[in-house]
């Protein structure tokens, strides 16, 4: 299972969108998953998503690899407050 | 003509002086810090009569440039030693540019321990006795002075509080927001107690007789203007209801925790299992529920467009505390392990009433719960401690004068500051890029100092790998360029938007160029900010500074960090590498 945390107004996606909770998803992983197939699996637009994306707390982007067990963070685009190169992107298989 | 105000607090007298030659073109944090550079010795003690306090608003400030109220203030820090800019969005700072003041300096010192109130308008500038409102809540120094002068439509307020009378090293200096609270701070590095040691209260200026800031280029101002508007006015993060304007600043604590990078518990994790709960969102929700109406943030100054100032209400909806930054609520929510936004609201309140820097007072609760003072998450203790500053105990002293004097004074190693200062909202063990700024910043350690600023401008990759030599390249561009926006007179927040709208960034480098008759490119940001550094790393290697203060704490390259596990790694000849390619 990825446990996916949903943020502003991608909340909606979730069963509990109360911004003062945490608003999650889980979705059964599946071979060769990526941020972006969690994603589109879970009907979120990916114009929808901003850079700021999380896959265990690391910076991603939507072809990082997802494995079973790992935690997804996504925040929308009008949210992607944190600079992309305070980090390096891992993309590529998980 | 523009000229400089000096005040001289031993004497009370005032003169008023040409801008020098070689400060033509020099405003903000540039003429700041080289006002200090140039006048102020750098062994001088920093409550002594040989330091000073310098304000200067931006290059645009006073204009019709969107987001440009801010008011530099700079002086010897009796936090860190070295030399200090702080800033703050105001418009006070607006004020003084249309009383055709570039620069104003505070020297000298009264040696009666008398207090002193200074009025400004376009006739001149005069003194009268401000022991009435010692010990007091800023909030009631404000409305007295409204009632006297004129509402916040004719004035604006620069004042100290009870922090910065008592010369705390953590009090900051307060200006009036739009509403007219005592809430905008230039928060760091203890200048309010620096003006304190000078024996002012505060300073009011009423520029209602003033004309407009002198514009040299009205064409090409005009054209960089529209472009900037343009820009904010396009860009997701700076647009109207966009993300600063809904959720705040503090939008950051979702994200930062989802990156494992949000300090906890005075830095011993990165993720705090209560950050949904005090985050931007929770605020806009809270303040839904409360007052029954979506509540959009409102602009800490005139002209801003971003507008990410926000109001915490009660549970009755009434007011109770403006503005809970991301820094102010990390300070007191994660860092202290407190998940109620009304305690935070409530610590926050009691700084801005005080005068203390939230971000120095975060740290430094942290590190007294560290010590057993009090536990991690007791909300009502970390009140009463802020108490005990304002009321001026023994214990009030310790805690006012910051995270590494508290740390000092029970013995904690885990004390999370540079030069002295007290940490911001970003683990350095999670964000190196980060914690190479809080290193060899000449501020302590300071996320202003290079938090921003697209290294495609400077032509530097985006990319930050920890072994990519590049890194240090990044880290003295992000400080040049971040030097060059404080000294335009821009918050530095017009940068998420000129980032990725590169005619947004031509309209700045427009703007200011039009204002000072000069013709500024973009290779300007780098030598201007180049200027600036080198203004105030010379100020603090004359200081006694060396690389050795340069450095992280110990703990951090000792203990790892969860939920990641790192610890402090860049080597310290890399940091070294920053400033002495």
């Amino acid at each position: 299972m990825v446990r996916v945390y949903l943020y502003g107004k991608l909340r909606r996606f979730a069963a509990d969108s109360d911004p003062r909770t945490e608003s999650i998803c889980d979705v059964p992983a599946e071979p060769g998953d990526t941020v972006g197939t969690i994603l589109k699996r879970l009907g979120i637009p990916l114009e929808a998503v901003g850079a700021n994306l999380f896959v265990n707390g690391h910076y991603a982007d939507l072809a990082t690899g997802v494995a079973d067990g790992a935690r997804v963070g996504v925040f929308p685009e009008d949210m992607q407050l944190l600079y992309k190169w305070y980090f390096r992107a891992e993309s590529g298989p998980a | 003509m523009e000229r400089i105000l000096r005040v001289n607090m031993e004497r009370r007298t005032v003169s008023f002086e040409p801008v020098p030659a070689d400060y033509r073109e020099r405003a903000g944090r540039w003429l700041t810090s080289s006002i200090v550079h140039d006048e102020v010795p750098p062994t001088c003690h920093p409550l002594g009569p040989a330091n000073k306090v310098v304000f200067s608003p931006g290059v645009v400030t006073g204009t019709s440039a969107p987001t440009s109220s801010r008011i530099s203030v700079g002086g010897k820090s009796p936090l860190t030693g070295g030399i200090k800019e702080a800033n703050a969005g105001t418009g006070w700072a607006r004020r003084l540019a249309r009383l055709g003041l570039r620069a104003l300096i505070v020297e000298g010192q009264p040696s009666d321990g008398s207090w002193w109130l200074l009025r400004v308008d376009a006739h001149g500038a005069a003194f009268e006795r401000a022991e009435a409102w010692s010990g007091r809540r800023l909030s009631d120094m404000f409305r007295d002075l409204y009632g006297r002068f004129g509402g916040p439509k004719r004035v604006d307020i620069c004042a100290i509080g009870a922090a910065g009378e008592q010369r705390l090293a953590a009090a900051g200096v307060c200006f009036s927001d739009q509403d007219g609270r005592a809430s905008r701070y230039a928060g760091r590095g203890g200048l309010g107690a620096v003006m304190g040691s000078k024996g002012l209260k505060g300073i009011v200026l009423d520029d209602s007789e003033s004309s407009d800031v002198t514009i040299a280029d009205p064409v090409t101002f005009d054209a960089g203007r529209k472009k900037l508007a343009a820009a904010l006015a396009e860009h997701a993060i700076t647009k109207p209801k966009g993300a600063l304007n809904t959720y705040g600043t503090a939008v950051l604590v979702n994200i930062l925790n989802e990156a494992g990078g949000l300090p906890t518990r005075n830095f011993r994790e990165g993720r705090f299992e209560g950050a949904a709960k005090i985050a931007g969102e929770a605020i806009f929700a809270g303040n839904q529920e409360r007052t029954g109406a979506e509540v959009y943030n409102h602009a800490c100054s005139p002209g801003c467009v971003i507008r990410c100032s926000n109001t915490w209400h009660r549970p009755d909806g009434t007011d109770h505390t403006s503005c809970i930054e991301y820094e102010s609520d990390w300070a007191f929510g994660a860092n202290c392990g407190v998940d109620d936004l009304d305690v935070i609201a409530e610590l926050n309140l009691l700084c801005n009433e005080y005068g203390l820097d939230t971000i120095e007072i975060g740290d430094t609760l942290a590190v007294a719960m560290e010590a057993g003072v009090a536990r991690f998450g007791e909300g009502a203790r970390a009140i009463e401690l802020v108490h005990e500053i304002g009321k001026g105990t023994p214990l009030g002293r310790i805690l006012g004068n910051g995270a590494a004097f508290t740390g000092r004074a029970f013995g904690v190693v885990r004390v999370p500051q540079v030069k002295g200062q007290g940490m911001p909202a970003y683990e350095p063990r999670t964000i190196k890029g980060i914690g190479m700024t809080y290193a060899v910043s000449t501020m302590g350690a300071d996320h202003t100092s290079g938090y921003t600023i697209a290294p495609e401008i400077l032509g530097v990759s985006g990319k930050l790998d920890p072994l990519d030599p590049h890194k240090t390249d990044l880290a003295r561009n992000f400080q040049y360029a971040t030097a060059f926006l404080d000294s335009t007179g821009h918050c530095l927040f017009i940068a998420f938007a000129i980032l990725d709208i590169g005619s947004g960034f031509e309209g700045v480098i427009e703007e200011c160029s039009g204002v000072l008759g000069a013709s500024w490119t973009m290779d300007d940001v780098g030598r201007i900010g180049k200027a600036v550094l080198d203004l105030e790393l010379d100020f603090n290697r004359r200081a006694g500074f060396t690389a050795a203060d340069d450095r992280l704490p110990e703990f951090m390259a000792r203990e790892p960090l969860p939920p990641h596990g790192g610890v402090w790694d860049v080597p310290d000849v890399e940091l070294d590498r920053v400033f002495a390619p």
